[in-house]
């Protein structure tokens, strides 16, 4: 077996010397593997939500047209990395074969049923055959191959769980685990796309954390979300605007807050323009975290600069130690979230 | 008078509901609504990664940089470079005052310095008087906006106004290194020998003290020869940013394998973001300053490899940036020397 890096750049064709994230091709040949790689058999793609709503913007919702985008985009560039908005997803599938200089070091086996816990934009993939389309869950069926490299992260499935459920949470787990470590004890907590699937696990995890003192806020657009949010009962306040309307989103806030504004908003808005809201509806010694895909960076660190406001804002990271163990604990914690995630996800 | 928005909504264009900065096109004419300043503008200090841009476009030719930077504002009432999305600042004069404009320390004929992007202040050019090439302060004979909710400096007597202009443009920088290193920590800063990275190494070196490391890497060996020459870093590394594995190797080199608590990203060139991942030790923090950092390569990037760091996006504002960054060319004589040489 040939000797692979750590960070897989040994697949990378081009452009040289990159890692394979922002590389516009790499090598999917799966034929043959390298020695510190993870085969994987292929099911599920769980594209992310960003990359799928503008696929399937661009395809007029027809599945036959976005079958055919996404063996496009895998054709051109050996990953699943939507050239628009730069974002991937993640996989559910089988161990099929593991690279010599892995074995004893990692825990998997063949046969384990794992979901790739990094981006499907450097994920090495192979498409042979789109099974089935879900536009409403962003998963796709497929007969396929894909590499996992050394430093890849990984979650295996539990057993008490449904593939699909858990796969639908761990595609956002890094969402709530981060929202774990950012909310304190009396924070007032704003969640922007608080409706949707990572909106939803934030929104419990915030709630735990800031406690009776605290509050939790969720911003949600469409009416069936907002309701659905409501019932949940997760949030102090739930309401529905649209986030790319700052001002109108601004004053509300005022008078939830009486004025005092938040200290940690969150993003989860899969779409454009909602930049200029989560930082006005935040204290200026607060903190915005961006979990957005579609969020642009000159318009969040200029916007701050503009309004003049001190506020920080980090880049959500969809990695986070233990993240994959918080995720699935939150199903297992709350009955109301794990039948709405099989209603609408599993 | 016409009442205006905190946020100057009032000025926006096209498309209607959004603020300023993310508009397309704002209003610019030139009479003031009740909380806005009115400022007659002297010098344009252009957003780098935007300059950068505009002289490539304009194959370094002064004559077709001025027409392109015209048509700019023409096009959108403001500085806001397309490709890039940044703007700059400006110098000038106080020369109206709305009646709820609320600082009580501005008056007509002050010379200040406004704190807030040239990509969301109404700016109207009448004439570009002087534009060199290698200098991103153009001098214009125009007039520009300031909002209620503008940040802005009145410039102070014992520094020149330009050299206050060049620092003041980056003063975000420095202020949000001082927060975040703290004694001990390895600090690593890429294109550490521009102007912010100057000014970036030495709040760094301050607050490092000598249980720590500042390590710059730099693109030119003569900006890597006056880091050292002015004794800004502990460590300087002559690599190319954007070759990832280069530059990694090189930082593990000197940490000993550890890599840096802090990393501060101040190039303006794009796909750095996996360097600054890479080279960060996990629970660090890297602070992305440049302009050209893609958000999702950032984001993407750090999950790919299994980084549990805090990618930070530089916010240019921080309470108190501007006296702090004037401080730094009053204590540093080294530092004005060459600024004043550099940027004047």
């Amino acid at each position: 077996m040939k000797k692979g890096n750590k960070y897989g750049v040994h697949r990378v064709i081009e452009p040289k010397g990159v890692l394979p994230q922002p590389a516009n091709k790499i090598d999917n040949n799966m034929d043959e593997i390298y020695d510190n790689e993870i085969l994987i058999d292929v099911q599920t793609l769980n594209i992310d939500s960003a990359s799928f709503t503008q696929i399937e913007e661009q395809a007029g919702g027809d599945k036959e047209k976005i079958a055919e985008i996404m063996l496009g985009i895998v054709e051109k560039q050996g990953k699943h990395r939507n050239p628009v908005t730069g974002s991937g997803g993640m996989l559910l599938g089988t161990v099929e074969k593991i690279g010599d200089a892995l074995i004893g070091k990692s825990d998997l086996k063949v046969g384990d049923r794992i979901a790739t816990l990094v981006s499907l934009s450097l994920t090495p993939l192979r498409i042979d055959k789109i099974k089935d389309i879900r536009p409403d869950i962003d998963q796709v069926d497929i007969d396929g191959k894909a590499i996992l490299f050394e430093s890849g992260i990984y979650a295996k499935i539990p057993d008490d769980m449904p593939a699909n459920l858990a796969l639908s949470a761990l595609d956002v787990a890094g969402a709530p685990a981060q929202t774990a470590k950012l909310v304190k004890p009396g924070d007032t907590v704003l969640i922007i796309g608080a409706g949707g699937k990572s909106g939803m696990l934030c929104c419990y995890e915030a709630k735990k954390r800031a406690g009776v003192t605290g509050k939790v806020i969720g911003l949600c657009h469409s009416e069936r979300s907002t309701k659905r949010l409501m019932d949940l009962g997760f949030c102090d306040y739930v309401f529905s605007a649209d986030a790319t309307q700052p001002v109108p989103v601004l004053e509300k806030i005022e008078e939830l807050t009486g004025g005092e504004m938040c200290d940690v908003t969150i993003n989860n808005v899969n779409i454009t323009d909602t930049e200029m809201t989560s930082i006005l509806c935040t204290k200026d010694t607060g903190l915005v975290y961006f979990f957005s895909m579609a969020t642009s960076f000159t318009k969040a660190a200029l916007g701050a600069e503009g309004v003049g406001s001190d506020v920080t804002m980090i880049v959500g990271n969809g990695y986070t130690k233990g993240h994959a163990e918080i995720t699935l604990q939150l199903l297992r914690e709350s009955d109301k979230l794990r039948k709405v995630f099989e209603e609408l996800y599993a | 008078m016409k009442i205006g928005c905190r946020y100057g909504t009032h000025r926006v264009i096209e498309p209607a509901g959004t603020l300023p900065q993310p508009a397309y096109r704002l209003d610019n004419t030139m009479s003031v609504f009740d909380n806005e300043v009115l400022i007659d503008v002297s010098t344009l200090n252009i957003d780098s990664a935007s300059y950068t841009q505009i002289k490539q476009a304009c194959s370094a030719d002064a004559e077709q940089m001025k027409q392109m930077i015209l048509s700019i504002v023409e096009e959108r009432g403001k500085m806001q470079n397309p490709v890039t999305g940044s703007g700059g600042m400006l110098i000038g004069t106080v020369k109206e005052i709305g009646t709820a404009f609320p600082s009580n320390k501005l008056k007509v004929g002050d010379k200040i310095a406004t704190l807030v992007s040239l990509s969301l202040t109404p700016l109207n050019i009448k004439k570009i008087k002087k534009l060199t090439i290698d200098s991103d302060q153009i001098d214009v004979e125009a007039e520009a906006i300031l909002f209620e909710s503008g940040l802005f400096a009145v410039l102070p007597d014992d520094i020149p106004e330009k050299l206050a202009l060049a620092v003041l443009d980056v003063a975000g920088a420095p202020a949000q290194v001082d927060r975040l290193v703290t004694e001990g920590d390895i600090v690593c800063i890429l294109g550490g020998g521009g102007k912010s990275g100057i000014l970036c190494c030495y709040q760094a070196m301050q607050n490092a003290g000598s249980s720590g490391k500042v390590i710059v890497v730099e693109y030119s060996n003569e900006n890597a020869k006056r880091i050292k020459n002015l004794g800004l870093a502990t460590d300087v590394i002559v690599a190319d940013a954007t070759n990832v594995m280069d530059v990694y190797n090189k930082v593990m080199a000197i940490t000993g394998g550890r890599g840096c608590d802090v990393t501060v990203n101040n190039v303006n060139v794009p796909s750095t973001e996996m360097t600054s991942i890479l080279i960060t030790k996990g629970q660090g923090s890297v602070y992305f300053f440049s302009m050209a950092t893609s958000f999702t390569k950032a984001a993407l990037g750090a999950e790919g490899v299994g980084k549990d760091i805090n990618l930070i996006v530089g916010n240019g504002f921080a309470k108190g940036h501007a006296n702090l960054t004037l401080n730094i060319i009053r204590e540093s004589k080294p530092i004005r020397e060459l600024f004043e040489k550099l940027y004047i």
